[in-house]
């Protein structure tokens, strides 16, 4: 019964017990064809054992209030793609950033992917091993949902995937950490109950621009014909902390440059602008109403001035003679005839 | 003595003093204006504006504190668990067909240019997936679903027909317009065609009669001109002539030519009977009703079926 009651902060709900339970989604259906077709065992895999499932990686997703449809559908989509994620109510902005620690262990969490909006515009995020570090704040751009029909790829829900990384990662010590990080918080471990046992899609992390790009690609054809599934993000970093939102920092992005910044400098070169243009008119009218100094000298005065001796004038004062004209010959030919018969 | 005396602590322990930003700024101005004070009472000062220089704003890169932490936080995970790949990405076919983009290239790819940047993740994809395949097959996971294994997707049945749907009403409308395309193009071919003709026969015929007047004064006597003119003469002009007749007289020219035209019976022909009473196949609803007003009258009215001026009939006339 979905009593409205109201949810301690990351405590449990009270019916809730189901949740540890192991949910064999793909195999339930399949058990009972798996008799009926015992004899073509090779299609069908053996059922995921609960012995083997030994990583025990939990990511909490969650956000802050504020955010917008397309935070919230990134957040499903991401719970889509990572079974091994759980949810949690939106956190008030009171609390301070500590308090998720105290969260993601009431939940038994070892990870967090925590959305931040402010001014209903920007998006950060937080990703962070819980208990004690490492963190990293980054600033998400370019937010593309599942839901856009422009991402033609299907998966199974909660297949492993692969992870790719550009061998940009292996460079910088900071960008080493977080790909430790990303690893540790996207790949869904093995043997995990609500995961699928097919590999089918990948997601790639690639340095451009000193930002992060994520891409989630399905595995079509064995020879690596892709598809795009979303979501697809862009992540620009900002600080990483020694503690899991505390802490020391351990490197700041010299490249970032925040929102707000960035608004600003468009605004200051709108106006820069603006400004240059009036200075300019004002010039120009400064220079009309100056007083003109009269121009003495004629500068174009021998430009038809030739260095060659004068020439006596000759006035004509008989008609040059008539020049034959080529084209209209039978015209002059005539007239000539007719001048001839008369003379 | 330098100017930053700004000594706020840059670390998100959000437990050390209760001022808000506006205040801890209004303090510092204080202080730093208390300083300049004490300064100038000691004669440091020099007369003139001292302008307040900023420091260089240092970014923090802890590479030691950074290697440190990530040999701590490292969990020696077999691969299996982790499927991670690092790689660059996978030579780009195309590109290299066209015998352009050097490897050196690669490197940096343009965050700017949308296409190349995509088409740069898909390689590093690719590249991945050809070396991870093995690798899983080494290890005993599976990359191929049976056709026979139903599961949850992770998108819905739904969603992916709204895709399908949108994808097949893009290529329709592809088609259409490059069907369009295509029939103008032909349009204009055949106006081109129809005019080339034309003028064709018009330039023969000009030729034809300037020969026929030199013969008629006496400039040539030969009569060649006939025989190599009509062979020509005739077979085009029987292949135009069909042509043009298609469209020739339309059917009102053709009623009108009948009525007031030369040759067949004229008289006689409207009588109020019983039969030509009950006779309504010339009612044309449209017309009657105004109906079809603009777009009728326009393409009427336009280049639809419009008689030629007198002087192209003229010279249809005695062309034929």
């Amino acid at each position: 019964n979905m009593s409205t009651f109201k949810r301690k902060r990351g405590g449990k709900a009270p019916g809730d017990n189901k949740a540890k339970k192991a949910r064999f989604i793909g195999n339930a259906s399949s058990a009972p064809e798996d008799e009926q077709e015992k004899k073509n065992e090779i299609s069908v895999p053996a059922p995921v054992s609960k012995g083997k499932w030994t990583n025990k990686e939990r990511v909490l997703i969650f956000s802050s209030r504020g955010i917008n449809f397309r935070t919230r559908h990134l957040m499903q989509d991401l719970r889509t793609m990572m079974p091994h994620s759980k949810a949690d109510t939106k956190m008030d902005r009171k609390d301070k950033l500590f308090v998720i620690n105290e969260v993601c262990e009431i939940k038994n969490c070892n990870k967090c992917l925590f959305f931040e909006a402010k001014k209903k515009q920007d998006l950060y995020m937080w990703i962070s091993n819980s208990p004690h570090g490492p963190s990293a704040k980054f600033l998400v751009q370019n937010i593309h949902t599942l839901a856009e029909l422009k991402m033609t790829g299907n998966c199974l829900k909660g297949s492993r995937p692969l992870l790719s990384f550009d061998p940009k990662f292996d460079k910088e010590p900071h960008y080493a950490l977080l790909k430790e990080l990303f690893i540790q918080t996207f790949s869904t471990p093995h043997y995990h109950p609500k995961s699928q046992p097919f590999v089918d899609h990948v997601f790639t992390f690639t340095i451009a621009d000193n930002r992060i790009w994520f891409r989630n690609y399905q595995i079509i054809e064995e020879d690596a014909s892709l598809v795009e599934i979303g979501p697809r993000f862009v992540l620009n970093l900002i600080k990483i902390f020694q503690g899991s939102f505390v802490g020391p920092t351990l490197y700041e992005n010299p490249f970032f440059l925040s929102p707000n910044m960035h608004r600003r400098q468009i605004r200051l070169a709108t106006a820069a602008r603006l400004r240059e243009k009036q200075i300019v008119k004002e010039l120009q009218s400064i220079k009309k109403s100056e007083a003109k100094d009269d121009v003495v000298r004629d500068v174009t005065a021998d430009v038809f001035r030739t260095p060659a001796e004068e020439k006596p004038v000759h006035i004509e004062t008989e008609p040059p003679e008539p020049k034959a004209v080529k084209k209209n010959k039978h015209k002059a030919f005539k007239r000539q005839r007719m001048q001839m018969a008369r003379k | 003595h330098h100017h930053h005396h700004h000594n706020h602590n840059h670390n998100h322990n959000h437990n050390h003093n209760n001022c808000t930003k506006k205040w801890r700024l209004f303090f510092t101005r204080i202080y730093y204006l208390f300083q300049l004070q004490e300064a100038f009472a000691k004669g440091l000062l020099k007369p003139g504006m001292n302008i307040l220089v900023n420091e260089p704003k240092k970014h923090v890169n802890n590479v030691e504190g950074l290697k440190h932490c990530l040999a701590n936080f490292r969990k020696g995970l077999p691969w299996v668990e982790r499927l991670d790949v690092t790689n660059p990405p996978a030579a780009d076919v195309v590109a290299q067909a066209e015998g352009k983009l050097p490897t050196a290239d690669n490197r940096d790819v343009n965050a700017d240019d949308d296409f190349q940047r995509e088409m740069f993740f898909y390689r590093q994809a690719q590249a991945t997936v050809l070396e991870a395949l093995p690798l899983l097959n080494k290890a005993g996971v599976a990359t191929k679903r049976p056709e026979d294994y139903f599961a949850e997707m992770a998108k819905s049945d739904q969603q992916m027909q709204k895709i399908r749907k949108k994808l097949i009403a893009k290529q329709t409308i592809l088609e259409k317009s490059e069907k369009a395309k295509k029939l103008r193009e032909q349009r204009k071919f055949g106006k081109k065609v129809q005019i080339e003709v034309i003028q064709k026969r018009q330039k023969e015929k000009r030729a034809m009669m300037t020969a026929v007047k030199k013969y008629q004064k006496g400039m040539t006597d030969k009569l060649d001109f006939l025989e190599g003119d009509q062979k020509t003469a005739q077979g085009s002009s029987q292949a135009n002539k069909k042509a043009l007749n298609k469209k020739g007289p339309n059917a009102k020219r053709k009623y009108k030519d009948q009525k007031f035209g030369f040759g067949g019976k004229k008289s006689g022909k409207k009588w109020n009977t019983k039969e030509s009473h009950n006779d309504v196949s010339s009612f044309r609803a449209k017309v009657a009703h105004g109906k079809g007003g603009p777009g009728g009258k326009k393409g009427k009215g336009g280049k639809h079926n419009k008689r030629p001026g007198k002087s192209v009939r003229k010279k249809m006339k005695s062309r034929s």
